[in-house]
Parts: C-alpha cells; sequence; structure tokens
C-alpha cells in the first residue's frame, strides 16, 4: 500500500501526463484513449497556470509536414480516410505516419463494414475482410525490424495483427507498445482483450507506472476475481481518484459480477448524478434493476437513455429489460435485435435474446441465440448456463450436464450452476454426485438459499437422517441470518423434519421447540400439535420411572447427532 | 471371437455416408464459374458438329450440377469433348475480363440465348439455368455486379498465372485452405495462431482465391464424410482436415455440417473433449435449421433431439464411459417414447444390448426382444444386426452349430435381397469367427477368403471401395492367424503389413490386428522357446487384452519353471473366466493347470480337470480344443502308465480319436505334438526300453520311426529346436534297437548339433506335450 501511495504521491504530475497524452491523441484521432484521460484528469484537481504543460515542442519535420497533416487530420475527422491517407503519403515525421497508417487502417474496416452488406453469396457473407491489414502487416512488420515504430504505431502494429489472428505476436507488440508509451490506455485495452488467464497475466512483464493499476483492477475484473479488483480500485480512490466516473462504474461493474446488487445500485445511482448523460454501462444498471424487479426506476431509465440517443446498443439493451420486465417478450427480443444489428458482436445482448426466447417458449430459437452468443466469446458462462436451461426445460437432464459444466468451468464459484449441476444428477438419480454438488454449492456462499434444503432434502431421501437434519438445521440458520423473507423459504418444512428427527433421538426439549415454531406456519400447524401431543405423552411415560434414564441416553447420543440448537434467538 | 456387432453412427443428416447438406435454402448466386458455363453454353449455339455438340450435351448436366470448378478445369473437362468450343470459351471469357464491365453486362443482356429455342425450352434444365442466372444477375446492385466482375476478372486469372501443365484434374484438388482473416476479432483462438501464419505467409505470393461457393464447400464434406466412412486413408490427415473445418467455420458459423464431420474427426484420434463438444454443437444448430426448414417444424426439432441424445450415448460408448453411455441412452429413450418414435426407439433398444454386452452382461432377451420389435416395425437393418448379435452370443453360449448356422443363413438371403452389403459382409466375418472357433481352419480360411474377394455392392464413390470395416479387420486377422498355425509367416507378415497398412495404428479398429500380431509374434517366440523375447510382449499385450495377457503370462512362467506363481495366475484366471464365461479360455486354462500337474506327478488331480475340460470342449463344438484335450489326456495316461505299469495299447486307442481331425485342421505344431505323442505311444507298445535289452517289437519300432519323421517334417517347419532334440534322441534310441548303425550315428549328430546349439539341458523325460 505504502509503494501504491508513493507511486500516486504527486497527482499534479499525474495529471500532467494526463494532459499531455491527451494532446498527443487528439493529434492522433485516437478519441477512445483521449476520452478516458480527460474523464480521468477531470477527477483531478485543476493544475495552477504555469504548471499546465505546454504543447510538444516543433521537430523541423513537424513543421514540414505541418500542412499535409493538417489538411489530412480534417479529412480524417470526417471519415474520408482514402484521403487523407493519400495526401499524407509523402510526409516523413511520425506523427503524420500513425495517421498515414492509421487512415488506411480505418478506410479498410469500413470498407470491410460496408461490403457485408452486399455480398455475392451466403457463404461469402463470412469471407468479407480488411484488404488493408495485410500490407499494412507488411509494411509495418518492416519498420519493426528496423525498430523505427515509436508507441503510437506499435500499437497499430498490434491491432492488425490481432486483426489478423496472429495474437502471440499481438501481445508481444502490444506490450512492447505500452513500454514505449505507458500512457497510451487503448493498447493497454487491447491487451486485456487478449489477456486470457491469470498465468499468462502473471508471465507478461509490464512497465512501472501508476497506470498500471488500472489495468490490473481491469483484468482483475475481466478474469472474474472481484475481490482483488474491488481492492486495487479501493486503493486508487484513496490515493486520489475518488471522483473519477470510470472508477465508480467499474467498481459498480465488479459488484453487479459477483451479483451484491445493493452495493452496485447504489454506486450506479451516484454514477447518475454525478455524469447524468452518460450511456456506457447503463445496460448493467438495468439488468441490475431488472433483477430487483424495480419498474418505475427501469422505465424511467429507459426513458432518459431514449432521449439522449436512441441509436445506442445500451439504449436498446435498457428498453429489451424494460419491456421483458413488463413480460413484452416480443418487444424484448425486437430491441435486443435491433441492438444486434447495431453492433453484432454485442455478447449481452445475444445472451438476452436466448432469455427472452426461453420466456415465449421458443427453445430453438433461444439455443440459436445462445449459440451465437458462445461464437462472440466462449467464456461467456451465461450463454452456457442458458443453453442448460433450454435442455433442461427439453427434459434432458443427462444433455445439460455438459452446458452446466462449462458454465461451472468458466464460474467454478458460482452457486448457481453448481445447484444446476446439482439438480440435473438428482435427476438422472446420481446421488452422489448431487450431493457435492449442493454441498460444494453451499460452501461457495449460496445467493439462493436452496443448495442446503434441497441437500436435506436428498439426505432425507437416502435415508441418512442425521446428515439430513444438519443440513436443515444449517438451512434455518442460514435462512434467519440472512435477515430477509425469501419466497421460497422452507423453514416449516426443516422444522417439521427436526422436530420428528429429535423425538426419534428422545430429545424432547428441542423436539418440542421446533414443534412450537412449527405452530407458526400455516402449513405444518397441525403436525405441529401433532407432535407436541407425542411429546407430552412420551414424556408423562417417562417421568414415572426414572428421571435419570435420560441422561445417559443423551450422552449416548451419535457422535454426528446435531448439537442441540438454541431457537429461541431466532424470530421468524 | 471380436465383437462384430459395432453399430455403425446413426445420423439423420446421412444416407450413404454422404451428409446432406442443404439446409440453407439455397439460392443461385451469379459466380465466375457460372458465367463461363454461360459463355459454354452460348458457344454450343455457334457451329458445332452434331456428334460433338451432342458429347457436349452430355457434359452440360455434372457441369450444372456440380460444385464449382476452376477455370483451368473446366477448360480442361471441355477441351476433352471439344477443343474447339473451349478455345472459343476462353476467349469470350478473355473478352470479359480483359475488357470492361460493359462487357458482361452486354454478355447477360444477351441473355437467354434465342438461338436456342428449339433445345433449351423455358422450362427444361438448360433454360432454367439460364433464367435463374439472369433473374440472380438482374437481382444484384451496383457494388455487387462490380465485385461480381472483379471475382471474374480473378477467376480468369488465376487460371492464367498457372501453366496448364500444373493443373491436374481429379476432383481431390480442390484446396480451401483460405488465406483469409475475417471479420473474426475472437479472442480465444490461440490455437489457430500458427497455421493461419503459415497460410498467410503463402498468400503472400499467391494470389488469393476467390470465394468459396456453397456447393463446394458440401461436396468437400460430402467427401471427407464418405473417405472417413470408407477408407480413412484417402481422407485428410486429422490435422490438416481440422484446419480445413477450423477455417470453413471461421467463414460460415452456420455451417453445422461442419461441425458434424468435425466431431467424426476427433473421433479418429480419440479426442474426447473436442468431438464431444463439435457432437453438441452440430445438435445445436441442426435444431434451429430442423424448425426453420421445414413445415411440421416440431416434428424435425424434436426428432433431432432425441438423435442427439442417442447420438451421444455413442459417443460415451465409443470412449468406453459405460455409465455415462448408459444415462443418455435412457435419456434418448425417455424422450423417444414420449413422442412416440417407435424407429427411435428401436435405435435405442439396439444400443442398450450392445452396451450391455460391451459392460459384459447377458443382454440375449434384450436382444430378442430388439429383433422382434424391429420386424415389426420393418426396420431390416436392426432386425439383421440383432439376429447377428444373438448368433455371436449364442456362438459363446454353446447352441448347437447348425441352428446358429441357419439363423445366419437366413439372415443372409434377407441381405441380398436388399442388398445391405455391410451386414453380409459382418455374416461372412462372424462365419469365419465360427468355424475358427469350432477349429474348422480350412472352413474359417475360405469364409474369410470370401469375404475378402467379394465386391462390395455399395456403389462406388470417390473411387473408394469401402474396406474398412471391422468385418475386413477381423477377417484378416483371421487369416493372418491361420496363416501362422501353418507356420507360413512371410504370408503373415504381408497381411500385417496390408492390415498396418488400411488400418492405421491411431484408428477404431487398429487395436484388433494390434492383439492378433501379438499373439502371432508370442506363439512363434514359444514354439522357438525363446522365452526371454516373449516376456517382454506380454505387457503390451495386456494394455490391449487384459486376460490375454494375464493367459500369456501363465504360459511363460510356466515355460520358465516357475511354477507357483504361474499357479496363481491361473487360479486367477480360472475365477475371472468362470465369471465371464468365456469357455474357450476356460478351457484352455484347464489344460495350462494339468500340465503344472504334470510336473508335479500330479497325474490324479490332472485327469478330472482334463476330463472337465473334454466335456466343456465337447459341449460347446469345439473341436480343435477337444482334440488337444485328448492328447493331454493321452500324455497324461501315458507317463502314468509308465509308473503304474498299465497298457500302452490303450492310450494308443485313445490317440486314434484325436489324431484325425488333428491331422485335418490342427496347426503345424499340433500335427508335431500329436505325432511325437503316437511315436512314443508306439514305443511303449513295442516294449522298448532304452538302455535294455528285452523283447521289442522291431515292426513297430519302424513305425515309430516313420511317425518320428513326420513330426520332424512339422517341427522344423517352426524351427522348434527343443523338441526337434528330443525327436533327435529318441530317433538314435531307436536306430541303436533296430540296429542301423549310420542313421543311429545321423541322429545323434543332429541331437548333439542341436544340443550345443541350445546350450539349455533337456529336460528329464520330457515331461511336456
Amino acid at each position: 500500500m505504502a509503494a501504491l501511495c508513493s507511486e500516486f504521491g504527486d497527482l499534479a504530475e499525474i495529471k500532467k501526463q494526463l494532459i499531455s497524452v491527451i494532446y498527443l491523441c487528439k493529434e492522433r484521432g485516437l478519441q477512445h484513449t483521449a476520452k478516458w484521460a480527460s474523464e480521468l484528469a477531470f477527477a483531478l484537481d485543476p493544475l495552477p497556470k504555469d504548471e499546465v504543460p505546454p504543447a510538444p515542442e516543433f521537430t523541423e519535420e513537424d513543421a514540414k509536414d505541418l500542412d499535409a497533416l493538417t489538411l489530412a487530420k480534417s479529412y480524417f475527422d470526417l471519415k474520408e480516410y482514402d484521403r487523407a491517407a493519400y495526401f499524407l503519403k509523402d510526409c516523413c515525421s511520425k506523427k503524420a505516419y500513425f495517421l498515414y497508417m492509421y487512415s488506411r487502417y480505418l478506410s479498410g474496416e469500413k470498407k470491410k463494414d460496408d461490403e457485408t452488406v452486399d455480398s455475392l453469396g451466403p457463404l461469402e457473407k463470412g469471407q468479407v475482410r480488411n484488404e488493408a491489414l495485410r500490407e499494412l502487416r507488411v509494411e509495418l512488420s518492416k519498420k519493426h525490424t528496423a525498430s523505427e515504430l515509436d508507441g503510437f504505431t506499435l500499437y497499430l502494429y498490434g491491432v492488425v495483427l490481432r486483426k489478423l489472428d496472429l495474437l502471440k505476436e499481438a501481445v508481444e507488440v502490444f506490450v512492447e507498445a505500452i513500454h514505449a508509451l505507458p500512457l497510451h490506455w487503448g493498447a493497454w485495452l487491447e491487451l486485456s482483450n487478449l489477456v486470457t488467464s491469470t498465468e499468462m497475466l502473471k508471465s507478461l512483464s509490464l512497465p512501472d507506472s501508476w497506470i498500471r493499476e488500472f489495468f490490473m483492477a481491469h483484468m482483475y475484473t475481466e478474469l472474474q476475481m472481484i475481490k482483488e479488483a474491488l481492492q486495487k480500485y479501493q486503493s486508487l480512490i484513496e490515493a486520489g481518484f475518488s471522483k473519477s466516473t470510470y472508477i465508480i462504474s467499474q467498481i459498480a461493474v465488479a459488484y453487479h459480477n459477483i451479483r451484491d446488487i445493493d452495493q452496485a445500485l447504489s454506486l450506479f445511482y451516484e454514477l447518475r448524478t454525478q455524469d447524468p448523460f452518460r450511456i456506457d454501462n447503463m445496460d448493467t444498471f438495468s439488468n441490475l434493476l431488472y433483477v430487483k424487479g424495480m419498474k418505475p426506476e427501469l422505465s424511467f431509465l429507459a426513458h432518459n437513455l431514449v432521449e439522449i440517443d436512441k441509436y445506442r446498443v445500451e439504449t436498446c439493451c435498457v428498453i429489451g429489460n424494460y419491456y421483458s420486465l413488463r413480460s413484452q417478450h416480443e418487444k424484448a427480443a425486437l430491441y435486443f435485435q435491433r441492438a444486434l444489428k447495431l453492433n453484432p458482436r454485442c455478447l449481452g445482448a445475444w445472451t438476452l435474446m436466448g432469455h427472452e426466447y426461453m420466456e415465449m417458449k421458443n427453445t430453438s430459437a433461444a439455443i440459436q441465440a445462445y449459440r451465437h452468443a458462445i461464437e462472440v466469446n466462449k467464456r461467456d458462462y451465461r450463454a452456457w448456463y442458458g443453453l442448460g436451461q433450454t435442455y433442461e426445460i427439453l427434459k434432458m437432464p443427462f444433455y445439460c450436464l455438459y452446458y452446466y459444466r462449462k458454465a461451472h468451468q468458466l464460474r467454478p464459484n458460482d452457486s448457481r450452476m453448481l445447484v444446476a449441476l446439482g439438480e440435473s444428477y438428482e435427476r438422472l438419480s446420481q446421488q452422489v454426485e448431487a450431493k457435492k454438488c449442493y454441498w460444494r454449492a453451499y460452501s461457495v456462499g449460496d445467493v439462493e438459499k436452496m443448495a442446503l434444503l434441497k441437500l436435506a432434502k436428498l439426505h432425507e431421501q437416502l435415508n441418512e437422517s442425521d446428515d439430513a437434519a444438519q443440513c436443515y438445521m444449517l438451512y434455518i440458520q442460514d435462512i434467519f441470518s440472512c435477515g430477509e423473507q425469501l419466497e421460497h423459504a422452507e423453514v416449516s418444512t426443516a422444522l417439521r423434519y427436526l422436530g420428528q428427527y429429535y423425538f426419534k433421538n428422545k430429545l424432547y426439549d428441542e423436539a418440542s421447540l421446533c414443534a412450537q415454531r412449527c405452530c407458526d406456519y400455516n402449513d405444518a400447524r397441525e403436525e405441529g400439535k401433532a407432535l407436541l401431543r407425542q411429546i407430552s405423552q412420551v414424556r408423562d411415560q417417562i417421568e414415572t420411572p426414572s428421571a435419570d434414564l435420560f441422561v445417559p441416553l443423551s450422552n449416548n447420543t451419535p457422535v454426528r447427532r446435531v448439537s442441540p440448537l438454541n431457537l429461541i434467538s431466532f424470530t421468524p | 471371437m471380436a465383437s462384430v456387432h459395432e453399430s455403425l453412427y446413426f445420423n439423420p443428416m446421412m444416407t450413404n455416408g454422404v451428409v446432406h447438406a442443404n439446409v440453407f435454402g439455397i439460392k443461385d448466386w451469379v459466380t465466375p464459374y457460372k458465367i463461363s458455363v454461360l459463355a459454354l453454353l452460348y458457344e454450343m449455339t455457334a457451329k458445332v458438329s452434331l456428334p460433338k455438340r451432342r458429347r457436349l450435351n452430355e457434359l452440360i448436366l455434372p457441369l450444372l450440377q456440380g460444385p464449382d470448378l476452376s477455370f483451368g478445369q473446366l477448360v480442361r473437362t471441355v477441351e476433352e469433348y471439344c477443343p474447339q468450343t473451349a478455345s472459343s470459351v476462353v476467349l469470350r471469357l478473355h473478352d470479359m475480363a480483359d475488357g470492361e464491365l460493359r462487357d458482361m453486362e452486354q454478355f447477360f443482356s444477351t441473355l437467354p440465348f434465342t438461338a436456342f429455342d428449339t433445345e433449351a425450352y423455358k422450362t427444361s434444365v438448360v433454360g432454367l439455368f439460364m433464367r435463374h442466372m439472369l433473374l440472380a444477375y438482374n437481382k444484384l446492385s451496383f457494388s455487387q455486379v462490380y465485385k461480381l466482375y472483379k471475382s471474374l476478372q480473378q477467376y480468369y486469372h488465376s487460371h492464367y498465372a498457372k501453366p496448364l501443365s500444373t493443373l491436374n484434374f481429379d476432383g481431390s484438388d480442390m484446396d480451401l485452405t483460405s488465406t483469409e482473416d475475417t471479420v473474426g476479432d475472437r479472442m480465444d483462438k490461440d490455437e489457430l495462431d500458427t497455421p493461419l501464419h503459415e497460410s498467410e505467409l503463402r498468400s503472400d505470393n499467391a494470389p488469393s482465391k476467390g470465394p468459396l461457393s456453397q456447393k463446394q464447400a458440401e461436396y468437400f464434406l460430402a467427401r471427407q464424410a464418405y473417405l472417413l466412412k470408407n477408407d480413412e486413408n484417402k481422407a485428410l490427415k486429422p490435422a490438416a482436415l481440422q484446419e480445413e473445418l477450423n477455417n470453413m467455420l471461421k467463414f460460415n458459423p452456420d455451417f453445422a455440417e461442419a461441425h458434424y464431420l468435425n466431431y467424426l474427426n476427433s473421433m479418429r484420434v480419440q479426442d474426447i473433449f473436442l468431438s464431444a463438444h463439435s457432437l453438441l454443437h452440430y445438435f445445436d444448430r441442426l435444431i434451429l435449421s430442423g424448425n426453420e426448414g421445414k413445415s411440421n417444424g416440431d416434428e424435425g426439432y424434436g426428432r433431432s433431439l432425441r438423435y442427439a441424445a442417442l447420438n451421444l450415448a455413442s459417443l460415451h460408448c465409443r470412449f468406453g464411459h459405460y455409465q455415462q453411455a448408459d444415462l443418455a441412452l435412457q435419456e434418448a429413450i425417455r424422450i423417444a417414447q414420449e413422442s412416440n418414435d417407435h424407429v427411435c426407439l428401436q435405435h435405442c433398444l439396439s444400443w442398450l444390448y450392445t452396451l450391455e454386452q460391451m459392460k459384459g452382461s447377458d443382454s440375449t432377451v434384450l436382444t430378442e426382444d430388439s429383433v422382434k420389435m424391429a420386424a415389426h416395425f420393418c426396420l431390416r437393418y436392426l432386425a439383421s444386426l440383432g439376429i447377428q448379435s444373438l448368433v455371436q452370443q449364442g456362438a459363446t453360449q454353446g447352441k448347437t452349430a447348425h441352428k446358429l448356422m441357419d439363423a445366419l443363413k437366413d439372415t443372409d438371403i434377407l441381405h441380398w435381397k436388399h442388398s445391405l452389403s455391410e451386414l453380409i459382409e459382418i455374416s461372412l466375418a462372424q462365419t469365419t469367427s465360427i468355424w475358427r472357433m469350432y477349429g474348422k481352419s480350412t472352413m474359417s480360411a475360405q469364409q474369410a477368403q470370401l469375404l475378402l474377394n467379394m465386391s462390395s455392392l455399395e456403389p462406388v464413390n470417390f473411387g473408394v471401395h469401402q474396406n474398412n470395416t471391422e468385418a475386413f479387420a477381423v477377417a484378416l486377422c483371421h487369416l493372418a492367424e491361420l496363416h501362422a498355425e501353418q507356420g507360413l509367416y512371410s504370408a503373415v507378415s504381408e497381411i500385417h503389413q496390408h492390415l498396418k497398412t488400411q488400418f492405421p495404428p491411431h484408428t477404431q479398429h487398429a487395436k484388433l490386428w494390434m492383439l492378433c500380431d501379438l499373439k502371432i509374434q508370442f506363439d512363434r517366440h514359444m514354439n522357438e522357446g525363446k522365452y526371454h523375447l516373449a516376456e517382454p510382449l506380454i505387457v503390451a499385450m495386456s494394455a490391449l487384452d487384459k486376460t490375454q495377457g494375464l493367459y500369456r503370462k501363465a504360459l511363460v512362467l510356466k515355460a520358465l519353471n516357475q511354477s507357483t506363481e504361474a499357479y496363481k495366475v491361473l487360479q486367477r484366471l480360472q475365477v475371472h473366466c468362470d465369471k465371464t464365461k468365456c469357455t474357450e479360455l476356460t478351457i484352455r486354462v484347464m489344460l495350462s493347470t494339468a500340465e503344472l500337474h504334470w510336473e508335479s506327478s500330479g497325474f490324479s488331480t490332472a485327469l478330472p480337470l482334463l476330463l472337465q475340460a473334454l466335456a466343456l470342449a465337447r459341449q460347446h463344438h469345439l473341436q480343435s480344443l477337444a482334440s488337444e484335450t485328448i492328447l493331454h489326456l493321452a500324455f497324461t495316461q501315458m507317463l502314468s502308465l509308465q509308473l503304474m505299469l498299465g497298457v500302452p495299447e490303450q492310450a494308443l486307442n485313445f490317440l486314434h480319436e484325436a489324431i484325425e481331425p488333428v491331422l485335418a485342421h490342427g496347426s503345424v505344431m499340433d500335427k508335431g505334438r500329436a505325432l511325437l505323442l503316437t511315436a512314443r505311444c508306439q514305443m511303449a507298445v513295442a516294449g522298448f526300453k532304452p538302455n535294455r535289452q528285452g523283447h521289442t517289437d522291431l515292426k513297430m519300432l519302424t513305425l515309430a520311426v516313420d511317425t518320428l519323421n513326420d513330426a520332424t517334417t512339422y517341427f522344423s517347419k517352426l524351427n522348434c529346436t527343443e523338441r526337434l532334440r528330443e525327436i533327435h534322441h529318441l530317433q538314435a534310441q531307436l536306430y541303436h534297437a533296430l540296429g542301423q548303425k549310420s542313421q543311429c550315428n545321423k541322429s545323434a549328430m543332429l541331437f548333439r548339433l542341436l544340443d550345443q546349439e541350445l546350450q539349455t539341458p533337456a529336460l528329464p523325460v520330457s515331461m511336456r506335450l
């Protein structure tokens, strides 16, 4: 922590760096990095007048290219990439060279997108490609071997390599790029897309800069290591970035990923007050509202976003969620489709559309949607889980095992997959496996509090009364300790079983306590009363022979016998 | 007997091994190839003599319906029929490709050619094709027309860039290696990393190829699937095929059949993860297309679900995950029951008994049910398969031979009637195995030859006969073993060479020949007395078949005189055999145990064992084993006679019962052993005692000498030196008794030579058969 503080000690220095990098990025048309850096700079205190960094000095080459560059840049800003490239061809400064290559790359990308619309056949559809990539690669790799590339061109080279699916090389080049220019967030972001595991992350040699902390936090979120991510973000806030909307949104997303809904919601509210016209991440926000079933808030958000910009993927997702919550699934699916038209690689929309089709009982369309989601990102656990659910609905428990297993692999500590796995195993009468799954689900922290109940019932079926009682006990503790009332809670079932269990084991005090508790629930009242009657009868019989008969008995309880439970402290 | 029943993977999309990939509702698209065909049609209207015209007309249909060819291939094909037309087609295309866009537009404006009116009536194939093309062309937007023109130029020039000689027209030339990189910025494709890199480098100097048409892709898939099924060696190598498929899937992730081929390909290399993944993916995709394509959507979609579960069961079955397979099968059965799909249910049932059989439990009842139901629903294939499975079970359970053969014959008639060639092959292989089990080597060899020489009934696609089924492997293995029995080792090695190329080590049926090869090598080493060479083979054998390995281990231990260990192993085997009801092995184990008892002179304990073995062998009609048991019995008698001074005539009489079948059907080793034993009995009958003068029947002795001579020829065939040494020793003694000095000296010398060579001391009075 101390090291971190020292790294962030000079916030003014950081701000200076940010301002200079914003200038550099703007010159080169790298708008996203400029946006990110500006957001961050905005969160820091303004600098006094004399400390504002001056524009980078002008070299001889820059002066020579100035006119061409200005002309090209204005074409570039108007998305006339070919024109920009044409006028930059003979420039020799590094800045011009980057802009030249970058506009060629973008022109290729733009043409590729346009081509997709009128292709010559179904098979050719996937074959449309950015024709410029190969040439760019050849030229850039020549310069790369001569080590004539600066941070920005290295970044471009990396992007080209990644688009050509040369991932290993791309990683190397991106690492090189961030070493050359640590402040270029775009390069970090591209790198983060290529890192697939913690091992890989550890093996990378990253430059020692304050921006590295941002990257690590981002990476931890991506790799589902939420605890570490939250820690990192917390320390960043403490270091002085408390006003940054970027960090707030990232934390909120992290909380969303571990399903800490309330925390995430409060953060999003805060974000909305600070930055009311923000559209980024609002789909995540709407997911949260959806889960909480907060219709009015969701409706407000949807209307608000439509006013800001209705042709954004996020907006469409929010509206889709809104309709889904109102059970208008056709319309919801329509909006998700629109989101996909805006960006076919939008992962969340595919999965959400799958959910909608599931709601509409259109399983085959749901499978299609989920498969598309997986195609976009193989690591999307929700899509795997959704596929599993689809097959479960089709009553194919063995078939869905594969999908649940995949989902579980991706989220080893998510209880929902484990419970789903357990249920499938139970349906296949694989009780041993099912028990393992339920127990594991409980141990990793059960969100829905169902695992223990299911485990207990399973034990009950298998006549393992001690284990069953223990599970019911834990279940009751679990339900009451979490405070809120859950709809599906079956405390009465647990109490009923526990009462009978204690009665059978001649622990009459505990049994009567359970029976009394049973009377609090409508569905178990009669049984509770009957049990109480039985207990009092048996007590009458016992009291006559001798009282000390009871003492050795209770000492002889089996080792695994559940310790009597203090139920008085619970308020139902 | 190897399990002949290994049902073929059933895939609703596949008939005769060809995947019908027409699930996307293909529309006609104008491609450069089609423009060339149009040009050909156009040129045909010009002055072409009538016979040539006729020949060209023959060509048109395959050109219209086939996959897109490269320009070079097209020109070559046309040249074969009419060089003149070919050159004018080239000229016409040259005009278009090297001209301007206008030329192509003009060409289309002449469509449909008026001169064709008489032959190309509106609704004829050619007429339809032309009108289709015209429609498709008219639908194109401006940029699409421009693109088409560009690709036409590329199409034409790609032919020109290459010299004609390198263009080989055999259809297999189709190279799908696409060098493109696409929209795909998928992150987790590290595995594609290197191959793409290479292909990219390649493409730097070669002009990139035109787009891959739907038909080309389909043709590629169909061809590879067919090859995989029928002759794996001719298909692409697993890695190469995988690469092609990955490429294809990258361009069109919706091409579900590619996933199925991917599944088959992964099965080849025993990759469970990838194959399961591809299988599920395929069915996920199939479910969609089934729903879209058919009007009775629900039916098609439910159907593929059932078969998905069934296929999953077969996958697990193949990898030996019986429990998983069982669960998947139950699921398939349940869904099929719910939707009243009897055909699917029958498929499930046939898998169920196969699974039971693989697990090693008795499934006769299930199989019988399956046969009955399949016959009821007119599923000939399944019914016959069931009968064959029943025959196999019956054979191991000792059902009478004529019943089995009758059943096979009856089903065979059906097979021939409906030309179910696969089942005919299985049936022949099964007869081979059954005859072999009964010990009739000639019949067995004859059946095997029949199968191998039979020409397949299946239509020959892509120039490949189907000859890689398990039936072929089984027959070839039997043939190899039969040859080995006769000591024809060069023939054996030839057969193995063939097996090795036909069934490469990674394939499904390779284990069969591997085990067979090991068995033959082992027997050979044992016969030659090279036990140290035989021993390492046991480990390899155990890996393939545990029980066989264990049995061979006992044999080696016995040969190395480690009797207690050998006995322990044999006991274990006995218990195992009782459990699995493997009669053949049971009898062999009994015989080996009896042999162990001889060494400890426990003849009285050996006798009941041998009698039991004889009873078992007779009950199961195992003639070769029965005669071997008789040999053992006779030997026991003879040995005990020597001790108890009994009547040697009886042993000789007893032998006569066995000697005939042995000489007729037995292996060379068995023949030699039988003759040696006869000679020794004859000597005993003659009252011959070495080193002691007494009354001896000289006539009988000469007979014994002759018998020994015969035995010598057999043993020398196998290079069985130990036994030869023994024979020479006996012969020398006999000649001595007969007073034939020179012969005696000769035999003695031979004995001396072999003894020096062997170095191991001879067993006392040879205590073995």
